[in-house]
C-alpha cells in the first residue's frame, strides 16, 4: 500500500503502446504506481493520451507479473535461482549450436521493449553464436515498410513528422484507422479537419478514421495496386505528374508508365467507380502538398511490399515528397517497432541498417564486439514466422524477448505445434503468458515503468523512457540478462552497467545515430534520425533535395496486381480482414490487466455486414463459429454496414481469436505473412 | 494584528528567499512560516519540471525545498484540487497549504461541497491570475510571433496586458490582445475566466496595485479570512515579513486592472458563446464536435466536479462499451451531472486527445444555468443535491439494493 504522505513523484516517460511515442508522467509514491499525469510539455501529445495511454499504470503492479526464474522440470516449471537458470540456458544454447551450427538457434526480440533490450539481443546472438537468425516483429507490421521505401526511396522509414499534417492541401489516409490504431496521430489528422484540409480515407471498412474523411473511399479487401495503378493511369493521361521532379530526382517512369496502361480501367478489380478513381487521382495530383499515411491494412498481405513501392509510386510521380506537407508516412504500430529494426535485431542489417553482406560492414563490428576477423556471418538470417517454420529442423532452441507467439503469429496451431518440435526455448517476458508453457525456461524481465532506456516511434524520435518503481522480486532489466548470459559465456563487451551504457555501445557502431545523445533526449523534443554528429540537430523531414538512396534517386516500379493468396470460394465464402481496437493492444497481457479496459472490451468480436447477417438470421451480438481453413474462432457478432457484403472484420487481440484463422502465406520480398487477408466461412452456434 | 478586508505591501525578511523570489517573496515566506510553526505539515505548490514551460506539483514538507518552488510559471496549468483528493486522501490525514489560482480555489469548495476534500485541512493562497497558456502554444508562440528560440527564454511573465519574455541577449513583450487575435496567447477557458483575483482564498497575493517606491519589491495582499489572518500576523510577529498598508492609488489601479480583465473575458465570452449559435444549431454543432471522441475518460478523470466511483458513463445501458463512435449519450451525461458546478478550469479541453472544446460547451452551459437560478458554482456555498448525500453510506445502500437511486435518501432520509 502506498503511504498517503509520501510525496508524489512524476516521472517523466514515453508510453509503452504504439509507434507515436506520447510523453506521459507516471506517478509514483515510494514504489508504488498510483496514476498517470499529462504531461503537457510534450510536443508530441501535448499531454493528451488514449485510453490504453492513460491507463498503461494499471497494468504494471498487478497479480502474475514473473517474479523468479522458472525452469522447466518433468512437465513442471519450477522456481530456480538466476544463476541456475541462465547456465542451464548457456549449456543447452552452447550444445545445440556446437551441433547445428549458427542456423540452429533463433532469436526473437520483441518492438515493445526498449532499444538497448534489442540491441542487446542482437549483440548477444551475433557474438555468441555467429548467427543471423534474430529478427523482430516488425515482420508482422511494418516489415514491407523497411523493404517498400528502401526500394523506393533509399530509406524505410517514415518521411515526415506527424504534425507535419497541418502543412498539408490534401491527406490521404490509406489502410490506416489511426484514430484506433495511432490515436494521437489521428488527433493531428482531427486537427488538420478544423483547420479545413481535406481528408480522403481509403479503407475497404468505414472505420471511425473514415469518419473523419471528407470523401471516404471503399475499395475491395487487398486490391490497392489496382487502384493505385488506376490512379498513375489517370494521372498520366491527364499530363498531371510532376515533370520535372520524375527528371530530376527519380528513375523507372518508363517501367511505370508502361504497367499503369493496362489498368485503365480496374474496377473489376477494386470495386471502385472510375469517376471516383478519376476524381481521387487528379485531387491527389493537383493538391501543392499531399501526403499519404497508411498502415498495416497496406503491408499486411502477400503484396505487401509492393503495396508499399505503389505509395511510393504515387507521391514520387507526382512530386510529393521531400518537403513539408508531403510524404508517404507508415505509421508503425508498436511503440518501438521503429528502434527494434534501428537496433539491428534483424536478419540481413547491423545496426542503422548496415548490411551485413557488406564486409566494411562485418569487419567494423567485429572489431568492436572484439571477435575474430571474418567470424561475423554475411548470409540471411531466418526471419520472424520462418524461424517457426523451421522450428525442430534445422532451428533447436529458441529465445523469445518479449513475445507472445501463439497468439500474435498467424495460424496459431501451426505455432503451437511448431513450438513443441523445439529442444529448448526461452521466454523472457513480464507476465506468464499463453506461450510460455512451450518454454523450458521463463525469465523475469521488467517493463517500461521499471527501467531506463529509450523507445523510437514512428516519426524516427527517439523518446527517453525512465524507471518510476522497482520491478517485482527478483525481476532484472531486460538488456542485464542478456548481458549476464553473454558473460557467462566469456564474451566481451557486455560490462554494461546502465541503459544509457547500451544505448552509448550502439552509437558507436551506428553512424546514423551518434548524435543522438541521452543528453539531447533530456529536452522533450529529443531528436529524429538520422543524426550523424553531436552538433548535428536531427532530420525531421527526410529525402529533401536528395533521396537517401545510393545514387540519390527515387525510384518508381511498375507493379501488377496480384489477388491475396486465398481468396474467399464456394466453401469459404467470405473474405476475413483483421485489425485494432483502440482499447487493447496486441495480445492483451498488458491491457486486459487494466479494469478499465477490459470494462470495454472483455472478449473477441467479429463485423459482420448487415445484409449477409440477415441471411444466416445471426442477430446483434450472437456469439457465431468463424471457420477458416486452419482454424476455428468464437466471436460476439457486430451486425453493422461499415464492412461491405460477404467481408468481415476481426480485432487480432485475442487468444483462440482472429489468428486461429489467419493465414502464413508470405510477402516474398519482406517475408510478411497474410494477416489481413484469409476466407472464412460463418456458422452461428448450436444451442445446446 | 490583521483582520479580513486588509489590503497590505508586504515582503520577505528572509534572505534566501530574496535571492530567489519575486515580487516580495511573501508567498514562500509565508510558507516557509507555515510549515516551521507547524500550522500545515505539507505545503502541495507547483514548481519547474524539465523546463520553463513544465509545471510539475510538489508536496513539500521541509521549509528549505521550498526556495526552488518560488516564482510563478504561466504555462503551468495544473488543477491542484483534483490532485489532492485522488493523491492525498483529500487532505483528510494532514494539513496542507496549497497556492491557488482562481480555477483551483473554486474547483477546492466543489470538491468540499462533495465532501472530497477536508477544507478543515487546507489553508489557501491566491494568487492573482490573469491566464495561463499551455505550455506547447507558448513555445510556438516564442518561435513565431517573438522570433525568439523558446529554448533560450529564462522568464516569462504577464503583465499590463503583455505577454512578456525575457532571454539571453534581451526582453520582448507583445499584447496579449494581438496574441489571441492571431491564435495564441491564453488557453480559451482563460479568456473566459472572471475570477482573477481569489478572494475566497485565506490570502489573495499578487503584484497588481503594487506602486511607487515598493513596485516590484512588495507583494500585495489582501487578507480575505480569519485563517489568512493568523497566518499573515503569526509570519510578521516572528520577523519573517514586513508589512505596510497597500498605497490607496494603488488599490485603485488593482481594481483597474481586474476590471479591465473583467472587460477582456466578456469580450472572449461573447465572441465563443457566439460562435456556438443558438438552440438546433447549437446541439447540432456540440454533436459532430463530439462525435471524434475516442473514450480515454481524460475530461472526467481531471474533472474537479467528477469524483464517482462508478461512473454513469460506465453504465452499459446508456453508453454501450467498447464501441467508437462513443454514444452522444457519454456527454449528455457529463452534461447533465457536471454543467450547474462546471468552475472552467479547462482541464477537460486541454487534455482531450479529439480537440473537442469540452470547457467550452460545458462552460456556455453553466452560464445559462447560473442565469437561471442565480448560482456561481465555486464562489456561492450552496450545496448541490449530491452534497447532502453521506457518501460512504450511500455507497453502500446502493451496492446492498442493487439501486442507483442515488436522491432518493436525499428526499426521504433515512434517519
Amino acid at each position: 500500500m502506498s503511504d498517503e504522505k509520501a510525496p508524489l513523484k512524476y516521472t517523466t516517460t514515453t508510453c509503452p503502446y504504439c509507434g507515436v511515442g506520447c510523453g506521459l508522467n507516471l506517478v509514483s509514491k515510494g514504489n508504488t504506481l498510483v496514476g498517470v499525469a499529462p504531461f503537457k510539455r510534450s510536443p508530441i501529445n501535448e499531454g493528451k493520451l488514449c485510453p490504453k495511454g492513460a491507463t498503461c499504470w494499471e497494468t504494471v503492479q498487478k497479480p502474475g507479473r514473473l517474479t523468479k526464474p522458472l525452469i522447466k522440470k518433468n512437465g513442471k516449471f519450477e522456481e530456480a535461482s538466476w544463476d541456475e537458470a541462465l547456465d542451464l540456458i548457456v549449456k543447452k544454447f552452447t550444445e545445440i549450436y556446437k551441433q547445428g551450427g549458427p542456423k540452429s538457434v533463433g532469436f526473437q526480440t520483441s518492438c515493445r521493449t526498449v532499444n538497448e533490450d534489442c540491441y542487446a539481443l542482437q549483440k548477444w546472438a551475433r557474438c555468441g553464436f555467429l548467427t543471423n537468425n534474430v529478427d523482430n516483429c516488425a515482420r508482422i507490421c511494418h516489415g514491407p515498410s523497411v523493404a517498400g521505401l528502401s526500394l523506393s526511396f533509399g530509406s524505410g522509414a517514415a518521411t515526415n513528422p506527424f504534425e507535419d499534417v497541418l502543412n498539408s492541401d490534401l491527406i490521404v489516409m490509406w489502410g490506416s484507422n489511426a484514430v484506433e490504431a495511432h490515436p494521437l496521430a489521428g488527433r493531428r489528422v482531427m486537427q488538420a479537419k478544423k483547420k479545413g484540409i481535406p481528408i480522403i480515407v481509403v479503407d475497404p471498412r468505414f472505420s471511425p478514421t473514415a469518419r473523419l474523411a471528407d470523401k471516404y473511399i471503399r475499395f475491395n479487401p487487398s486490391t490497392h495496386i489496382a487502384l493505385a495503378n488506376n490512379m498513375m493511369y489517370y494521372i498520366i493521361k491527364e499530363g498531371l505528374e510532376d515533370k520535372e521532379f520524375i527528371k530530376e530526382r527519380t528513375k523507372g517512369f518508363d517501367d511505370l508508365k508502361k504497367t499503369v496502361e493496362k489498368y485503365a480501367d480496374a474496377t473489376n478489380i477494386h470495386g471502385v467507380d472510375q469517376e471516383t478513381v478519376k476524381d481521387f487521382a487528379r485531387q491527389y495530383a493537383k493538391a501543392k502538398n499531399a501526403v499519404i499515411i497508411y498502415c498495416l491494412g497496406i503491408t499486411e498481405l502477400t503484396t505487401g511490399t509492393d503495396n508499399v513501392r505503389s505509395m511510393g509510386n504515387l507521391s514520387l510521380l507526382t512530386g510529393n515528397i521531400g518537403r513539408p506537407g508531403v510524404g508517404v508516412n507508415p505509421l508503425r504500430g508498436q511503440n518501438n517497432v521503429q528502434g527494434a529494426c534501428d537496433m539491428g535485431a534483424y536478419p540481413n542489417v547491423f545496426s542503422g541498417y548496415q548490411a551485413v553482406a557488406v564486409p566494411e560492414n562485418r569487419a567494423k563490428h567485429e572489431k568492436a564486439w572484439f571477435l575474430k576477423e571474418g567470424s561475423l556471418p554475411d548470409w540471411y538470417g531466418v526471419t520472424l514466422t520462418e524461424q517457426i517454420n523451421q522450428a525442430g529442423d534445422p532451428i533447436k532452441a529458441m529465445y523469445f524477448l518479449g513475445l507472445n507467439p501463439t497468439v500474435s503469429y498467424p495460424d496459431s496451431n501451426h505455432v503451437r505445434r511448431q513450438l513443441e518440435k523445439l529442444d529448448f526455448c526461452v521466454m523472457q517476458d513480464i507476465y506468464w503468458n499463453e506461450s510460455c508453457e512451450y518454454a523450458d525456461v521463463v525469465l523475469p524481465g521488467t517493463c517500461f515503468a521499471e527501467k531506463d532506456g529509450t523507445f523510437t516511434s514512428g516519426e524516427r524520435r527517439v523518446n527517453r523512457v525512465r524507471k518510476a518503481v522497482d520491478g517485482p522480486g527478483e525481476s532484472k532489466y531486460d538488456w542485464e540478462i542478456i548481458a549476464m548470459l553473454a558473460k557467462k559465456m566469456g564474451l566481451k563487451g557486455f560490462d554494461w552497467k546502465s541503459a544509457k551504457d547500451v544505448w552509448d555501445d550502439m552509437r558507436a557502431v551506428t553512424p546514423g545515430q551518434f548524435g543522438v545523445t541521452y543528453e539531447k533526449m533530456e529536452k522533450p523534443e529529443s531528436v529524429h534520425w538520422p543524426c550523424p554528429t553531436i552538433e548535428h540537430p536531427g532530420t525531421p523531414i527526410l529525402h529533401i533535395g536528395k533521396f537517401s538512396a545510393a545514387d540519390g534517386k527515387g525510384t518508381m516500379f511498375g507493379l501488377e496486381y496480384r489477388p491475396p493468396a486465398e481468396v474467399a470460394d464456394a466453401e469459404y465464402p467470405f473474405t476475413l480482414m483483421t485489425g485494432r481496437v483502440i482499447f487493447h493492444y496486441h495480445t492483451r497481457t498488458q491491457t486486459d490487466r487494466s479494469p478499465t479496459l477490459h470494462y470495454e472490451v472483455p472478449e473477441n468480436w467479429v463485423q459482420i455486414n448487415t445484409q449477409d447477417a440477415k441471411e444466416l438470421g445471426i442477430a446483434q451480438h450472437e456469439k457465431i463459429k468463424v471457420t477458416s481453413r486452419r482454424g476455428e474462432s468464437i466471436a460476439v457478432a457486430r451486425v453493422t454496414d461499415e464492412v461491405g457484403p460477404k467481408v468481415m472484420y476481426m480485432p487480432m487481440h485475442f487468444y483462440l481469436g482472429a489468428n486461429n484463422l489467419t493465414n502464413t502465406a508470405l510477402d516474398p520480398l519482406s517475408k510478411m505473412p497474410e494477416l489481413k487477408h484469409c476466407a472464412v466461412k460463418v456458422e452461428k452456434i448450436k444451442e445446446a | 494584528m490583521s483582520k479580513k478586508g486588509d489590503l497590505l505591501y508586504s515582503w520577505t525578511n528572509d534572505p534566501e528567499i530574496q535571492k530567489k523570489a519575486e515580487l516580495g517573496g511573501a508567498v514562500t515566506t509565508l510558507w516557509k512560516y507555515a510549515l516551521e510553526s507547524k500550522m500545515v505539515d505539507a505545503v502541495f505548490v507547483v514548481t519547474k519540471g524539465v523546463d520553463l514551460y513544465d509545471a510539475k506539483p510538489v508536496l513539500v514538507t521541509d521549509p528549505k525545498d521550498l526556495a526552488s518552488t518560488a516564482g510563478s510559471l504561466h504555462c503551468g496549468t495544473l488543477l491542484l484540487p483534483k490532485l489532492i483528493k485522488k493523491f492525498y486522501n483529500g487532505a483528510r490525514d494532514m494539513k496542507i497549504g496549497v497556492t491557488v489560482k482562481g480555477c483551483d480555489m473554486m474547483a477546492f469548495y466543489e470538491l468540499a461541497k462533495r465532501q472530497q476534500i477536508n477544507l478543515d485541512n487546507i489553508i489557501m493562497i491566491g494568487v492573482n491570475c490573469g491566464g495561463s497558456v499551455s505550455p506547447v502554444v507558448a513555445r510556438k508562440m516564442i518561435r513565431e510571433k517573438f522570433e525568439v528560440d523558446p529554448d533560450k527564454v529564462h522568464k516569462e511573465e504577464i503583465d499590463k496586458g503583455q505577454f512578456i519574455i525575457e532571454y539571453e541577449g534581451g526582453h520582448k513583450g507583445i499584447s496579449v490582445d494581438e496574441l489571441e487575435e492571431a491564435g495564441y496567447g491564453r488557453r480559451s477557458n482563460c479568456r473566459r475566466c472572471k475570477l482573477k483575483i481569489p478572494r475566497q482564498a485565506d490570502l489573495a497575493c499578487g503584484n497588481w496595485g503594487v506602486i511607487g517606491p515598493r513596485a516590484g519589491k512588495a507583494t500585495f495582499i489582501e487578507v480575505c479570512s480569519e485563517k489568512g489572518a493568523n497566518l499573515l500576523d503569526g509570519a510578521v510577529k516572528k520577523g519573517m515579513l514586513a508589512t505596510e498598508p497597500a498605497n490607496p492609488k494603488g488599490v485603485e489601479i488593482r481594481a483597474k486592472v481586474e476590471n479591465a480583465m473583467y472587460k477582456l473575458s466578456d469580450k472572449w465570452r461573447k465572441h465563443d458563446f457566439e460562435s456556438l449559435g443558438e438552440g438546433k444549431d447549437r446541439l447540432n454543432k456540440i454533436m459532430s464536435e463530439t462525435s471524434r471522441c475516442i473514450k480515454c475518460y481524460q475530461c472526467i478523470e481531471e474533472c474537479p466536479i467528477c469524483y464517482c466511483v462508478e461512473c454513469t458513463t460506465k453504465n452499459p445501458t446508456y453508453v454501450p462499451p467498447g464501441e467508437l463512435p462513443v454514444s452522444f449519450m457519454f456527454h449528455l451525461i457529463r452534461y447533465a451531472h457536471i454543467a450547474d458546478s462546471c468552475v472552467n478550469c479547462g482541464q477537460c479541453e486541454e487534455v482531450c486527445a479529439a480537440e473537442i472544446p469540452n470547457a467550452l460547451f460545458m462552460h456556455s452551459q453553466q452560464v445559462e444555468l447560473e442565469k437561471m437560478f442565480g448560482h456561481t458554482p465555486g464562489i456561492n456555498m450552496e450545496l448541490p443535491l449530491l452534497a447532502y448525500v453521506e457518501e460512504k453510506e450511500e455507497r453502500l445502500r446502493l451496492h446492498n439494493t442493487g439501486s442507483d437511486m442515488i436522491y432518493e435518501n436525499v428526499f426521504k432520509p433515512l434517519k
